[in-house]
């Protein structure tokens, strides 16, 4: 059967007719290709990290790689919204004091079809992969999971 | 906000502890050290005062004067003479000395004797500087840049740390408000507070006017008491203050250094007033005001 999206008239994604078995593990990007970073890597570090992995997701790990805070394109969006700090001040500030340390995550054995509608319910671009210790394994990302189904 | 606590001295002398809700600590000396005999009668009257008071102290005198405004100001009794001086007047007084240093490689040489290795603020970006202080394990009282940003000081407080040196004193002694001129900017104390270490006052040099007097420094002494209770209010671990008998004729900071006859009163308010914040702290409970609100 052919993979796709359904797109209804008003423009609403369902998974109604997806009846994939794949799991996020054939989607998943891995810690090298994510934004992935020490809970003291300065902010002006992490947007540059952002950007060269062009992900709007920070990804704040510990020493044994158990991620400890996720700092998202929003999140500095609110930030920059509500702190008055100056520029170069907020720059200069450890990632994991704006990081937000209570998150959603899933693991590796999720279906493609349910990540997605997590990512769409929560309306989200992307979610941590952890395993059963609470290290980062990656992360599942909205346009590669769409080509996924897309594409195949 | 509670800072971690670093030691200071121990074995041959007292054991000081900065930070926490620990007691106010005095670093204080002449700039220079002048002469052995001056050296010696300094610490001696501080020290009584001190004891009098009941205030940790930790004297403080320089070998070596290189930031100095012209070439032919003192430069310092220089390292040999000097060290032998610090280590003598620890060895008959019993107090923890801290001295600064301005080259990577005297750090060995200066933390064989001080017990607390102080980093010039004009030197606190030098990453050989800050890590062979770091290296040698002696705590290390940083002085904030006149030019850096509190929130910048991060960057030298992690080059310390890379050694694996976690005992750390950060100071503001004033940023420059144009030429000549410094300010005190009291956001620095809860901002360098964020690194997690305890800060401290430079009193004296705050006043100071940087090269204002053509090729001397100038300063307003009579601002200190000022000074002193705010920062003190504000919630420092230390306060540092240059101290001398006859400041007019003092070899270096003849503009900025603190007559000993004030000594007394200064430290009793600065005392007072911190005892009055650990109290208000405990009734009141940290500074709660935050951005999200």
């Amino acid at each position: 059967m052919r993979h796709g999206l359904n797109w209804r008239s008003g423009g609403e994604m369902t998974m109604s007719t997806l009846t994939t078995n794949r799991t996020i593990r054939d989607i998943l990007l891995s810690p090298t290709d994510i934004p992935a970073m020490s809970a003291r890597t300065l902010v002006k570090e992490a947007l540059e990290l952002m950007s060269a992995k062009r992900l709007g997701l920070a990804c704040v790990i510990d020493d044994d790689g158990k991620l400890i805070g996720l700092f998202t394109d929003g999140d500095l969006r609110r930030l920059l919204l509500k702190s008055q700090k100056p520029i170069s001040a907020l720059f200069a500030d450890d990632i994991i004091t704006h990081a937000r340390t209570e998150f959603t995550s899933v693991d590796r054995n999720m279906d493609i079809e349910e990540a997605l509608k997590l990512l769409q319910d929560r309306e989200i671009f992307d979610l941590p992969v952890l395993d059963e210790n609470g290290r980062l394994e990656g992360v599942i990302h909205l346009h590669p999971a769409l080509k996924e189904l897309l594409v195949k | 906000m509670k800072s971690k606590i670093i030691n200071v001295g121990g074995g041959d002398v007292a054991e000081i502890k900065i930070g926490g809700c620990e007691p106010l600590v005095f670093l204080g000396g002449p700039c220079a050290i002048e002469s052995r005999a001056h050296a010696l009668e300094m610490c001696q009257r501080i020290g009584e005062i001190c004891d009098r008071l009941n205030i940790p102290w930790v004297y403080k005198s320089c070998y070596d004067k290189d930031s100095r405004s012209a070439v032919t100001s003192f430069h310092g009794v220089g390292i040999e003479e000097g060290l032998d001086i610090l280590a003598e007047i620890r060895q008959s007084q019993k107090v923890p000395v801290v001295c600064d240093f301005s080259d990577a490689n005297l750090a060995n040489q200066t933390a064989q004797v001080v017990d607390f290795l102080q980093i010039p603020a004009y030197l606190c970006r030098q990453t050989h500087i800050l890590t062979a202080a770091g290296k040698t394990g002696q705590p290390i009282h940083l002085k904030k840049g006149q030019f850096m940003s509190p929130w910048n000081m991060k960057n030298s407080v992690r080059k310390i740390e890379s050694t694996g040196n976690e005992q750390i004193l950060l100071t503001d002694r004033g940023t420059f408000f144009g030429y000549n001129m410094l300010i005190n900017d009291y956001r620095n104390f809860p901002i360098m507070m964020e690194t997690g270490y305890p800060v401290c006052f430079d009193a004296t040099h705050s006043v100071q006017l940087p090269t204002s007097m053509g090729n001397v420094s100038g300063g307003q002494r009579e601002f200190i008491p000022y000074l002193v209770r705010a920062a003190v209010g504000c919630g420092i671990n230390a306060l540092f203050m240059e101290v001398h008998d006859n400041p007019d004729e003092a070899l270096s900071d003849a503009n900025t250094q603190l007559n000993i006859r004030y000594l007394e009163n200064i430290l009793s308010q600065a005392k007072a007033t911190h005892e009055t914040r650990l109290e208000l702290a405990e009734r009141w409970g940290d500074d709660n005001v935050h951005v999200n609100d």
